[in-house]
């Protein structure tokens, strides 16, 4: 796997992950709706936990799916 | 006092007098303890969900900052949670002022092509001029290296008209429609990332 040295949130000086971005979040998911691993986006672990507080909070809100394609 | 931040999802039937009179009726809970203060009224509008609830496929999203001391929640929710018409509600201690709505789906992806991909293109073109042969063993590096990154990467490299696809197919994704466009995002900011080391490599 290709190293990655910065996070890309950390990149952009991203204070706080914002939970009613979908957009963002929506790329951090897979395409059934499972939040990423770190492993796979290279989110440093500060802004992995955010990441995972804003996906709930979005999935709550039905900005992006609990299960992608559940419901189709 | 304390900010906080709270996000409701009306039935998107109600009209918008009637949406109005319920965050008037809301909001009065708030204000009528002292020191409170509404900093922030934000329609984003109506807007489809992601999944059903209750059997409604779109909800009128309304985001409210306000200041409040914490004694006021318990009696301001219970108000929250009587009205049938009211689908979701969430209250958050604020982080900070409202980001740009995230609401116009057109004015969304705009922004957000504007704002982080062309770096990702310009350097992954740069690259692939540079030493074509380069890329492909990295590709190779990756874990998941498989054919896709390898195709994904050279697209973006090759013009803008893979672009324009990317951006369709993000809007696939919001549809709910196709996850495998989804992936193929991830795998695509994954590549230039793989990029993005090597040319600090060559540096």
């Amino acid at each position: 796997m290709a190293f990655r040295k910065v996070c890309k949130f950390c990149e952009r000086n991203v204070e706080r992950l914002d939970y009613k971005d979908a957009d963002t979040l929506g790329r951090l998911i897979t395409d059934r709706g499972k939040i990423l691993p770190r492993r796979a986006t290279g989110t440093c672990a500060r802004h992995q936990r955010q990441l995972g507080t804003a996906i709930k909070r979005a999935r709550y809100l039905a900005l992006i799916p609990y299960i992608q394609g559940y419901h189709s | 006092m304390r900010d906080y931040e709270v996000v409701y999802i009306f039935k998107s039937s109600l009209t918008t007098e009637e949406i109005e009179g319920r965050l008037e009726a809301y909001h009065g809970k708030i204000l009528a303890a002292q020191g409170s203060e509404i900093t922030a009224v934000e329609h984003w509008g109506k807007r489809q969900l992601a999944y059903p609830i209750d059997r409604n496929d779109n909800g009128y999203y309304v985001v409210t900052q306000f200041t409040a001391s914490p004694g006021v929640l318990p009696d301001f929710e219970r108000v929250l949670k009587l009205d049938d018409d009211l689908l979701r509600h969430l209250v958050v201690l604020s982080e900070g002022e409202l980001p740009m709505p995230a609401m116009d789906e057109r004015d969304r992806g705009d922004d957000r092509d504007r704002g982080d991909r062309p770096r990702g293109r310009d350097e992954v073109g740069k690259d692939a001029a540079a030493e074509a042969g380069d890329e492909s063993s990295a590709a190779e590096d990756d874990a998941s290296g498989d054919a896709a990154d390898v195709d994904s990467g050279d697209d973006e490299a090759g013009d803008a008209a893979a672009e324009a696809g990317d951006e369709s197919g993000a809007d696939d994704s919001e549809d709910g429609e196709s996850g495998a466009d989804d992936k193929g995002e991830a795998e695509d900011i994954d590549a230039d990332d793989g990029d993005d080391v090597d040319a600090k490599r060559e540096d």
